[in-house]
């Protein structure tokens, strides 16, 4: 009793473990890793300081947005993101005297009240803007769940019940996911999918099947439900490869976009059942 | 022999007198590649066809290692581990390859490095670097950063630098600079901050501007009526980060463009652009257009239209013909008469439902109900599009084309829905994609026949032919493969320690052919076993 109590609390820790993982691309802290691996890839300045954005939003948003629009895109004035002066100013020291001094010629009044840390927090501000638009790996998806729910169903039980069921497997997919995320995994789920099985026949007759591990023109080689290893020239065995995406590879080239919509839309109602509380101990 | 051309002849013999000196004799640039590899593509056509036939399909299976050349900079901004993606120069025995911030050179004979230039970059992207350049004893490189720099070929030594490109603004430069006579052709590259595109023609001794072409029209100039306004233009894109290709007698150098920005947001660019994603022919001596073919009109899913445009000469509809051919992004083969840039052929090779149907004029009609929507559309291809920039090869023997393509499935999401959208505005995400070399007859556009990949990866490897009948590139495993480029059967491998990262290439020296293929970090040499 005591063994089997031992080995399912190994096995929730293990669950929990893979459902950490799978959660982990969504959580705010893989998002800005994300989005600071995006920066450096840009080369794109250090990260402006979140405090000063914020007072410097409020600087801009009484001083600037009339006539260089609420996001610093361009109104009447011009656009501030790809202003070359922006660009290469690093703390305000170019930013600066635009601001105090006006350009007269252009119709800018100058702004000289303005004090130095005004005009830092204001040049934090753009500069946060400027990696908001240029940094991509940031970009937020908007609304993705616009579809019809029971025409999804439809197309769901039409194609996808051979291998899933909404009570079984799929039940709370929803909650394990975002619906950006959801649409994306469900179209092509090649991160969760279990491992591509093979079988092999040597030429003696025995058969060892197992997990694929590669296979190119030359050679196959696998893990066997032992956990060994082989590995073969292509040419000296049978094989069969089972992939267990290759329904979701047949889906895609059959997929509508509006088929597509209307399956997230089923699938968003597909949260989990509320788990049993008081068990999580630290 | 008449007056002018007894003068013409004497000049012409000073000329190579005076040129003997060199490294480089800039008539090796005209022919094919043989004893020399003196530019990206091994010559002006951009086949990466060589009429070398030591080995051949008769002898492959002797072909065997020779020496390695790795090179050793850790980790890069951004990016990883090193992948050389350029195409080494080979020229009087000494091979000169680069990475993003270094260039060596190496003996071709045996790999052993001669000297090492090493850039420290202040920003730019590390994705990737083509190659130099060479003229007579320089060499040519750009930085990630917009640095245009002359090195001395024979110790790496720096001559001058000029500034082409302004990182701060999210330019970035990769591409080898294309020598043409006294004209080194520089492009760019960098579409995150939407800044205009351009092509320049510098002065091979001092770097300064020869001319400079806009990859848009300015206000009022033929072209402009394809953008909604000034601001839209001035921020259009279209950028021109991989080599082209030049006709010598036609005096025309063709160049393929990038996609417009922002990239996926086209609601603030309403109209089709020009001359974003397309091919076009400049003259090289004053950099103004010649023609244009737009590949993909109003670009919305990042078709960066720069793959590489080779020139052959051939029959087509029983006729001899100049032409032009290109395996592009946006998933289309497209085949013109070089001389006017009139379509011959366009015919999918891959998944193309970005499109809705094909104009008069050859080019593709896109589709609005596939831009990217806030809710995602799903493409039947991948997001990185039909193929990229791994060269492509073409071979006048078989009469085919040859291309690394990538099928499967993306969805397109449109992420900025401001009527004046920035940078990206939406993003390409790949669904599935898998590796497939094609075979394409030139005249019709169908493949004559298609290698499938199994396994995972992608093959990114550029495509080498060769006289001896013998086909070489990479697959996604990390083989070196040769194939037979009538009928696709393969005929030799090797194993490397990564897929094979940027075009293979061959030459002679000693009376001794070697192959050259670059993965990951690693060059590989090969040659016959005696």
């Amino acid at each position: 009793m005591g063994r089997a109590q031992g080995s399912l609390t190994l096995r929730s820790l293990f669950l929990a473990a893979v459902l950490a993982l799978q959660l982990a691309s969504q959580t705010p802290d893989a998002k800005q890793s994300r989005v600071e691996r995006g920066r450096q890839f840009l080369g794109l300045p250090p990260p402006p300081d979140p405090a000063a954005v914020e007072r410097g939003a409020k600087v801009y948003a009484q001083n600037c947005a009339f006539c260089h629009g609420p996001k610093a895109t361009g109104a009447e004035g011009p656009n501030l993101i790809r202003s070359t002066v922006v660009l290469h100013d690093e703390k305000g020291e170019l930013i600066g005297p635009v601001v105090q001094n006006g350009r007269p010629d252009k119709g800018m009044p100058a702004f000289s009240g303005m004090t130095p840390a005004q005009v830092f927090d204001i040049a934090e501000f753009l500069h946060a803007r400027v990696q908001e638009a240029a940094n991509r790996s940031g970009y937020k998806i908007l609304n993705v769940v616009t579809g019809d729910p029971k025409a999804g169903e439809a197309f769901f039980n039409a194609h996808c019940t051979s291998c899933h069921s909404a009570g079984g497997d799929l039940a709370g997919i929803a909650s394990k996911y975002e619906p950006a995320d959801l649409q994306a995994h469900f179209l092509y789920p090649d991160k969760a999918a279990p491992p591509v099985t093979i079988t092999v026949t040597l030429q003696d007759g025995q058969v060892v099947s197992g997990t694929l591990k590669r296979q190119d023109d030359f050679n196959i080689s696998m893990v066997d439900n032992s956990g060994t290893f082989h590995s073969w020239p292509v040419n000296s065995v049978k094989f069969e490869v089972k992939d267990p995406l290759e329904g979701h590879r047949k889906l895609l080239a059959l997929y509508a976009d509006s088929d597509m919509h209307n399956v997230l839309a089923y699938l968003v109602t597909l949260k989990s059942e509320p788990r049993p509380s008081g068990s999580v101990s630290k | 022999m008449r007056p002018a051309l007894l003068l013409f002849a004497s000049v012409a013999a000073l000329f190579a007198s005076l040129l003997s000196a060199q490294i480089l004799d800039p008539a090796k640039l005209l022919s094919s590649p043989t004893d020399t590899w003196p530019t990206y593509n091994g010559d002006y056509s951009g086949q990466r066809f060589s009429p070398l036939k030591q080995i051949n399909a008769e002898n492959i299976g002797s072909l065997a290692l020779k020496w390695m050349h790795r090179i050793n900079v850790g980790a890069m901004r951004g990016v990883g581990g090193a992948q050389i993606k350029s195409t080494p120069l080979q020229v009087n025995g000494v091979l000169y390859f680069t990475i993003p911030d270094h260039v060596w050179a190496v003996d071709a004979r045996t790999g052993e490095e001669l000297w090492h230039y090493s850039w420290v970059d202040q920003g730019g992207h590390l994705l990737g670097n083509r190659g130099v350049g060479m003229y007579g004893n320089w060499l040519y490189f750009l930085s990630p950063d917009g640095w245009f720099i002359s090195l001395d070929a024979k110790d790496g030594k720096e001559r001058w630098k000029v500034h082409v490109a302004d990182a701060k603004l999210q330019y970035f430069t990769t591409m080898a600079p294309l020598i043409v006579r006294n004209h080194v052709i520089v492009g760019v590259g960098g579409d995150a901050m939407d800044v205009p595109g351009f092509l320049e023609a510098r002065d091979p001794e001092t770097g300064a501007l020869q001319w400079r072409w806009n990859t848009e029209p300015r206000p009022g100039e033929p072209g402009a009526e394809t953008w909604p306004d000034k601001g839209a233009m001035e921020h259009g894109g279209g950028m021109t980060w991989m080599p082209g290709t030049y006709d010598p007698e036609l005096n025309l150098l063709y160049w393929g463009t990038g996609n417009p920005n922002p990239v996926y947001a086209g609601q603030g660019r309403k109209g089709n652009n020009l001359w974003t994603c397309s091919i076009v022919a400049l003259n090289p001596d004053t950099g103004k257009l010649v023609w244009y073919f737009q590949a993909s009109p109003h670009d919305t899913h990042d078709l960066d239209n720069v793959e590489t445009p080779i020139l052959f000469d051939a029959h087509f509809d029983g006729k001899p013909h100049k032409m032009l051919a290109q395996a592009a992004r946006n998933g289309f083969f497209f085949v013109l008469d070089r001389t006017n840039g009139k379509n011959l052929v366009t015919k999918p090779y891959i998944g193309t439902n970005w499109a809705q149907g094909v104009a008069a004029n050859g080019e593709p009609i896109p589709n609005p109900k596939k831009d990217p929507q806030t809710d995602g559309t799903l493409l039947n291809m991948p997001g990185g599009g039909g193929t990229n920039w791994f060269p492509p090869s073409f071979n006048p023997e078989t009469g085919l084309f040859y291309v690394n393509a990538e099928e499967g499935y993306s969805l397109a999401y449109l992420t900025d829905t401001d009527e004046k959208p920035q940078g990206y505005g939406g993003n390409g995400h790949t669904l599935y994609s898998k590796s497939v070399l094609k075979a394409i007859d030139y005249q019709t556009g169908e493949p004559r026949w298609t290698h499938e990949f199994p396994g995972k990866g992608l093959a990114q490897s550029g495509i080498l032919n060769t006289a001896g009948k013998l086909l070489f590139s990479g697959d996604p495993s990390g083989n070196l493969i040769a194939w037979d480029p009538a009928n696709g059967r393969i005929l030799w491998h090797f194993h490397l320690s990564a897929p094979v990262t940027n075009g293979p290439t061959t030459y002679l020296l000693d009376g001794k052919q070697y192959l050259i293929a670059g993965a990951g970090d690693t060059l590989y040499c090969f040659a016959l076993l005696r």
